[in-house]
């Protein structure tokens, strides 16, 4: 139900390449978020955006975007939406899903994160190494304390659990605006000094690292505890029934293991091994 | 605007009396209108949204002579709820997002004027589209002071000349870049028009706001939760039901009940339907669950999510409210329609009322309450399979809750199995219709249950957090006893004495009903089902007189209305919405479309997707 200025807003000569590019029949159809940083944006800017080029090259194939807010509808109007008047679908592969997301077949998980905590540094809070310090802040300090608390993420729960929710200052998880994403406007707001610290997502709280001088940021990952689970493998979707593409990212995922770590942590995303354990060290 | 209650009420009648010279009567205006059977002038055909009209030429003697005389494509294929008002003599009618509006000749049958929705600059559609969580749809127009009122999809709300179609004015009633669109059928009170908010989903605090008429400038805006002034919460004097009977609601009512600064992304949302009583001077409506979803994290009862509201019209302060599920874990989204029932009842304790106010909520309770004080009459199942609860408390007005089907307790790994109902409702957003002649309500029944998992979801990308799945299926239970049966039925026609809070008879439906019911004085009750059928129903014993297949599911109101003396009945088919989400999007999985694709998809072999409008008379 995308209407003409739907197209145009989503970029009509882009829209022109694509159809040439299906055409040929030898195209490498991601569907992706316009811009959500680190993971992906129009310029091609996200590791989602890398590990893409990474497997269209592999294949031997142009990679072509399908871009659209990636919430709610995002599988229904990307993966499963087909070209107007034709059997093709728009796009064939989503690059970030947690593992077993239930509206696409998911493949093995080509990393695992987990959430962490972050703040600006030389903002008083220089002495938290570990989420424990938190608990154990003097009452003082933690009435000071301004916290992220994100709609319907674990690390809410984690907060309640903790007696931090008094502490909290709410956010949406799930942005509704198109042009500003989530780990944008954390980097805006603790940069501001708005507020003090926060428990996001891994990836996101690399973005953080990642896009500002080495040493503005401190990053402590998580530990999932009883209750409260931080940790969650990721992996590549496609449609339900499109095994034999599963299959072949799965050989890729594979075959590319090592240059994913590289690129992963270059994007200063905090990694676990398949049995929990941090791969990387805390870095900052 | 926290006032003492004497001031508050001086303020309030002078406010009134100011008001007298030059305002438009637009109340008075459509009132007369819904008098007039010729018209079906508002969603609920009247202020008191009974859907009943006194028309009898097409009656339980004669109805299954009824034929479709002429139909009228809207060129739109997603789900088309809400339905036609007819007023003078034409007929509008309108479709989802991004939206049409048609006014239509009866005599030619055909297009008097166009509106077609234009984006103001800046708004992107599919970001619109991409905040909207179950399908595009919406529920229909409002009409006074010679305006059609369309709350879009994109939060704003749009004034038409109904002579012309032509923009009068345009409002900004939220931004979809914060998660707020619009789905709700706006009401026209006095010289204001009210709408409300959908975005639960995004956290969206809920509210009502009333707009004047005349030039779209805003008069009052009311939220569902958070600070006294800005709830329209008055202390000392909006009232609750407490410990068995009324008392003020007390200081904070609202902050007391939500953890920190949670009240803030509390939900709460207002897309359902508004009535009136002019009388009393009070605008009735429900609000939404309350967000997030995890109810694990937001500890306390949320008020004002889940609750029923009378507010006075011109100030917008409410005189009393009734939360019907604390701390919800179930969706169970407290915005179905107001009935507002003029009958004689004796209460349990002896007491006599006659303003009643009846609803049947998602939770599967049908309460009936005194609609001038807000006291708690009756609360019982309207569907015997509910088990999330035992029953209500009446002296607390608490829901008793079976803490097998509780989701919290359940826990975080833990998939809580067949509660009933789904967390569709056992009644979704479908109106129901009372009948003054016998005294019953017919309520569109949803008869499914669901599984409740937790899972790793994600919303934004590449953002896992543990929410929930659901999966959603027939109940098979019988409505009137609750005893396993083995039928797969998912829907059901159930007569519903108010004043007892009993099922006096009841009918299954193979599928959910989707569809607002009308009743008449030719006692017969007119509503549609997903398959498509235009069904017509004896109203004192529930035979079916006539069946029509129109072209596509029927998720829309039924209206009844005359031109030229002759009575005539309208529906707009057009499969869609939460129900109809898995075929209008095309969706797979057993859990898309937040659970209804799985129990749904046997609709497919009955129905397509388009919006027609079709019209029935006699012969």
């Amino acid at each position: 139900m995308m209407t003409k200025t739907g197209l145009i807003s989503a970029g009509f000569a882009w829209l022109l390449t694509a159809v040439a590019a299906q055409a040929a029949g030898d195209a490498f159809k991601v569907c992706a978020d316009p811009n959500n940083p680190p993971y992906s944006d129009q310029k091609g800017g996200g590791f989602e955006n890398k590990i893409a080029e990474l497997f269209a090259k592999e294949l031997d194939k142009k990679l072509v975007y399908t871009w659209f807010p990636q919430r709610m509808g995002f599988i229904r109007n990307t993966l499963k939406a087909k070209e107007p008047d034709s059997e093709e679908y728009k796009c064939d592969v989503v690059m970030g899903l947690p593992a077993g997301y239930d509206q696409a077949a998911t493949t093995k998980p080509y990393y695992r994160s987990t959430y962490a905590l972050v703040y600006v540094r030389k903002k008083g809070w220089d002495d938290i190494h570990s989420a424990a310090h938190l608990d154990a802040l003097s009452p003082d300090r933690k009435a000071k304390l301004r916290i992220a608390m994100f709609d319907g993420s674990p690390a809410t729960t984690w907060l309640l659990k903790h007696k931090l929710v008094e502490q909290g200052v709410p956010y949406q998880s799930m942005t509704a605006d198109a042009t500003i994403n989530t780990a944008q406007t954390l980097e805006k707001e603790l940069l501001a000094g708005k507020i003090d610290m926060a428990i996001v997502w891994g990836p996101m709280a690399g973005y953080l690292v990642h896009h500002n001088k080495p040493g503005t940021f401190a990053m402590i990952p998580m530990q999932s505890e009883e209750g409260v689970r931080f940790d969650f493998p990721m992996s590549m979707g496609v449609r339900i029934p499109d095994k034999a593409r599963k299959e072949q990212l799965e050989a890729l995922i594979d075959k590319k293991a090592a240059d994913i770590e590289v690129l992963l942590k270059k994007y200063h995303v905090p990694l676990l091994d398949k049995d929990g354990k941090l791969l990387t060290p805390a870095e900052e | 605007m926290k006032k003492p209650v004497k001031s508050w009420l001086v303020a309030s009648s002078v406010a009134s009396l100011l008001a007298v010279p030059g305002v438009s009567f637009a109340n008075a205006e459509v009132e007369a209108l819904t008098k007039d059977t010729k018209n079906f002038a508002t969603w609920g055909g009247n202020y008191a949204g009974t859907r009943y009209s006194t028309l009898d030429q097409i009656n339980f003697k004669n109805a299954k002579h009824l034929q479709p005389v002429w139909t009228f494509s809207t060129g739109m294929l997603r789900g088309h709820e809400g339905g036609p008002l007819v007023i003078n003599d034409v007929i509008y009618i309108h479709t989802g997002y991004p939206h049409k509006v048609y006014a239509l000749d009866q005599a030619t049958q055909s297009v008097l004027w166009e509106y077609v929705y234009a984006p103001d600059k800046g708004t992107d559609q599919s970001q619109v589209i991409s905040v909207m969580c179950c399908d595009v749809v919406n529920r229909g127009l409002a009409y006074g002071d010679g305006k059609l009122f369309l709350a879009q999809g994109d939060a704003t709300l749009v004034a038409l000349d109904a002579k012309t179609g032509k923009v009068v004015w345009k409002v900004k009633n939220g931004d979809p870049k914060t998660g707020m669109t619009a789905t709700n059928a706006p009401l026209v009170v006095k010289d204001k028009v009210l709408t409300g908010i959908s975005g639960g989903e995004f956290g969206v605090r809920g509210f009502l706001a009333a707009y004047n008429i005349k030039d779209g400038s805003l008069a009052w805006k009311k939220f569902s939760m958070g600070p006294d002034d800005e709830v329209g919460l008055d202390p000392a004097s909006t009232m609750t039901w407490t410990d068995g009977k009324m008392a003020p609601v007390g200081k904070d009512s609202s902050l007391k009940t939500w953890q920190g600064d949670q009240w803030k992304i509390g939900g709460g949302t207002t897309w359902g339907w508004y009535s009136y009583d002019p009388e009393l001077n009070l605008v009735y409506y429900g609000s939404g669950n309350p967000s997030t979803w995890n109810p694990v994290q937001r500890p306390g009862d949320n008020k004002w999510s889940m609750t029923i509201w009378a507010r006075d019209v011109d100030t917008g302060e409410a005189k009393w409210v009734y939360q019907m599920t604390p701390h919800d874990e179930w969706d169970y989204d407290g915005i179905n329609e107001m009935v507002l029932v003029d009958q004689e009842m004796t209460a349990k304790d002896g007491s006599k009322h006659s303003k009643l106010l009846v609803h049947f909520d998602r939770n599967g309770f049908g309460y009936t309450l005194d609609r001038v004080t807000g006291e708690l009459l009756v609360a019982e199942k309207f569907d015997k399979a509910v088990n999330w609860a035992t029953h209500v408390d009446m002296k607390t007005g608490r829901p008793q809750v079976n803490p097998k089907y509780s989701t919290q307790h359940g826990g975080q790994d833990v998939d809580t199995k067949g509660i009933c109902p789904s967390a569709m409702g056992a009644k979704n957003e479908a109106p129901v219709t009372y009948s003054p002649k016998t005294k019953l309500i017919y309520i569109p029944g949803n008869h499914t249950c669901m599984n409740y998992e937790p899972f790793e979801v994600e919303y934004t990308a590449g953002q896992p957090y543990v929410g929930a799945t659901l999966n959603i299926f027939p109940a098979k239970a019988n409505v009137k006893t609750g005893e396993k049966e083995s039928s797969n039925h998912m829907g059901s026609f159930t007569a519903w004495d108010p004043a007892t809070g009993s099922i006096a008879w009841q009918v299954d439906e193979p599928f959910s009903l989707w569809s607002g019911m009308v009743s008449t004085a030719g006692d017969i009750v007119v509503y549609g089902t997903l398959e498509g059928y235009l069904k017509v129903r004896d109203a004192k014993t529930g035979e079916e007189l006539y069946r029509f297949k129109t072209p596509s599911g029927i998720i829309g109101n039924v209206s009844t209305w005359t031109y030229n003396g002759k009575q005539y009945i309208g529906v707009l088919s057009g499969i869609g919405g939460w129900a109809g989400v898995g075929m209008a999007a095309g969706l797979e999985g057993d859990t898309e479309g937040l659970g209804a694709v799985g129990a749904y998809k046997g609709l497919s072999s009955h129905t397509k997707l388009g919006g027609v409008f079709t019209v029935f008379t006699l012969p």
